[in-house]
């Protein structure tokens, strides 16, 4: 489970800051500004935003890899700035870089990812198998990830992060990039882990995704929660009949949609 | 610019898994590796050859030395004196300025058209050298002929001395002895400086290829993100990441030397008056210098080459640190005066002035070993805190 409170998350804008100024000159933009939501185990969360709303920056704070100028935020109960190490150990995130080693194969790239996580190479070895049956790869496992398609190369950075069985998985736009087969698959396998139990968190801007998978749904828009609650919350607040619409409205423009 | 934590900063299996990922990624890119190992290992054998040919050049140039006597006809016994000193002269050549000047003459004799008059009165007769100084190959060429004509003035000297009933070693009230402290070996090494060079050249170039590789590749393909999100540590990732460029760095050092011992024991440097020897006491002279150096190389490498934002800005970062590195020992090479005390604490330069020695079979008191080994691992655990802090930056996301 998922709670953040009041995220806020700042970065400067002015690149070209005087040459001995020790900080930015300008507070910089927020990103992220008072975010505050619950993901729970079981559930699909979608966090969904135009481009630029700072999903990306929400799920980067989530996984310890930066870290928020004010609010709190924790994993089963472990905090995402204190406990940093236990958070990671738990947590499987396919980021927004998905790069493989190319010069690995697909299994030694899960492996790889296994072994950092704690788990013993027998182990990891087992489990990345089994995630390469799962995903239809076991054909391709033993070649190195350099001449992979687009669509195999996404499922290996799945399969990586969740080699080590997390609870609480963050995924970022998991289906960018993918043709119509892939995506279908890949929605396949996010339902999967909904159905054993974890806790899903993925961001993304394409409706139909949101539409077909969530169970609740987190627009955020310039860095605010814009609405929070299940698809049909979000029809009903707006009393419109699609759920793009709907999102259109919650956000106050369609700016970003085109995308 | 805050950092990413650590709660348990090493996990000794982790890093062991680190380091061997980095080694297995490292050594199946076989191009570079090949390219790599295979260019150090031939250019050992290579540098010895240009100067196996080149001295070799020099030899040839100065035992079958032709003189080249502008109006000869003047000075008959010159020619003589030269054939019989086995001098071929070739007599009067056309445009010889121009051809001194392109090269293809190193240097002249010009006999004054007044020589033969003034040689049988007694006064001073003239003979020009025309050379051109700036070009350091005609010099022995020039010296030769200088002494050819100088050795016959000084027989045509004496002979007047006799004819008078004067003894000539009157007319040789000093004699000077040259005593040459160098030993043959070290005479030798003058020449071979070069070497201490390559030796470093290999330690440097060795890291380059991996050290971009593992900081620079890992942004330009994306797997930084992933990777920070995994509990593996950021000490962790750069000690794994320096134990990987540094094992194959020692490796392209290794190959380089012991391309070296074997090519000298198949070119024979000692018959073109390189008595120069490098065995197994200069090998392990020379490992005992390089391999701190070989480790310290990767970790200032991967310093730089983990800054900035993107892979083209890490990259010309790395270039930087090359530069650096690379230029350090030209201190050393172009001062005339002795070396200050500081000069072996100097990194790269101290480890060009040790190598020398080793070459030179000069003794290397203890406290030139301590600065072998102590400056490098210093250099490499500040390069390591570097690396870690810019691994563990959010710059480093943020402008991805």
């Amino acid at each position: 489970m998922i709670e953040t409170i009041d995220l806020c998350k700042s970065f400067a804008t002015d690149s070209k800051k005087p040459l001995f100024a020790r900080r930015p000159l300008s507070p910089g933009i927020r990103a992220v500004d008072h975010v505050s939501f619950v993901a729970a185990d079981g559930e699909i969360t979608g966090l969904l935003g135009p481009n630029g709303a700072g999903k990306t920056t929400t799920l980067r704070m989530l996984a310890t890899m930066l870290s928020p100028d004010a609010g709190s935020a924790t994993i089963d109960g472990r905090d995402i700035q204190t406990e940093r190490a236990q958070v990671r150990q738990h947590l499987g995130v396919l980021s927004d870089a998905k790069g493989l080693y190319w010069r690995l194969t697909a299994r030694e790239n899960i492996v790889y990812f296994g072994q950092l996580h704690g788990m013993s190479r027998e182990d990891a070895a087992q489990r990345a198998d089994m995630l390469l049956d799962e995903l239809g790869l076991q054909p391709i496992a033993h070649r190195a990830t350099q001449g992979f398609s687009q669509g195999e190369r996404m499922k290996v950075a799945i399969a990586r992060a969740l080699v080590h069985d997390p609870q609480t998985v963050l995924l970022d736009e998991p289906t960018n990039g993918l043709d119509i087969m892939a995506t279908r698959h890949m929605r396949e396998s996010i339902r999967g882990l909904k159905r054993k139990g974890k806790c899903v968190l993925f961001s993304s801007h394409i409706m139909q995704e949101v539409a077909a998978l969530c169970d609740r749904v987190v627009i955020i828009n310039r860095g605010r929660v814009a609405f929070n609650g299940t698809p049909a919350e979000a029809l009903a607040a707006t009393g419109l009949a699609t759920l793009e619409d709907a999102f259109v409205r919650l956000i106050g423009t369609d700016e970003g949609l085109m995308a | 610019m805050s950092r990413t934590g650590d709660s348990r900063a090493l996990d000794v299996a982790r890093l062991w898994c680190v380091t061997r990922k980095e080694l297995r990624d490292l050594l199946r890119d076989r191009k570079s590796i090949f390219w790599g190992l295979f260019a150090v290992a031939l250019s050992g054998p290579l540098v010895l050859g240009i100067i196996y040919f080149g001295a070799g050049a020099i030899n040839d140039r100065v035992e079958h030395l032709t003189a080249p006597i502008v109006n000869a006809r003047f000075a008959p016994d010159l020619v003589r004196h030269m054939e019989r000193n086995a001098i071929s002269v070739d007599i009067d050549p056309p445009d010889y300025e121009a051809r001194i000047k392109s090269g293809a003459l190193d240097a002249v004799l010009v006999i004054d058209v007044g020589f033969s008059e003034a040689l049988a009165s007694g006064r001073p007769a003239r003979i020009t050298l025309v050379t051109e100084s700036s070009r350091e190959r005609s010099a022995p060429i020039a010296a030769s002929l200088r002494a050819a004509v100088l050795s016959w003035a000084q027989q045509i000297g004496r002979e007047r001395l006799v004819l008078r009933g004067v003894a000539p070693a009157l007319a040789d009230p000093i004699t000077m002895e040259e005593f040459d402290l160098a030993t043959p070996s070290q005479r030798g090494s003058r020449m071979l400086q070069i070497m201490g060079f390559y030796a470093l050249f290999a330690g440097l170039m060795g890291a380059i290829a991996a050290a971009l590789d593992v900081t620079a590749g890992e942004r330009e393909r994306q797997t930084l993100e992933p990777l920070l999100a995994t509990p593996v540590t950021t000490l962790e990732l750069s000690l794994g990441k320096w134990a990987a460029v540094s094992a194959v760095n020692l490796l392209a050092v290794t190959v380089s030397l012991l391309g070296f011992v074997l090519a000298l024991h198949l070119v024979p440097l000692d018959r073109i008056g390189l008595p120069f020897s490098f065995g197994w006491r200069e090998y392990g002279g020379f490992m005992a210098v390089l391999t701190p150096f070989s480790l310290m190389v990767p970790a200032v490498l991967l310093a730089f080459g983990a800054a900035g934002k993107t892979a083209k800005e890490a990259q010309s970062s790395l270039q930087v640190g090359v530069s650096l590195l690379g230029l350090l020992p030209l201190m050393s090479f172009l001062r005339q005066t002795q070396a200050p005390w500081w000069d072996v604490w100097v990194p790269v330069n101290g480890q060009f002035a040790v190598l020398n020695r080793v070459l030179r079979a000069e003794p290397i008191a203890w406290h030139d070993w301590i600065a072998m080994a102590v400056v490098p691992l210093v250099i490499a655990a500040l390069s390591l805190v570097v690396l870690r802090y810019r691994l563990g930056s959010e710059r480093l996301l943020a402008g991805r």
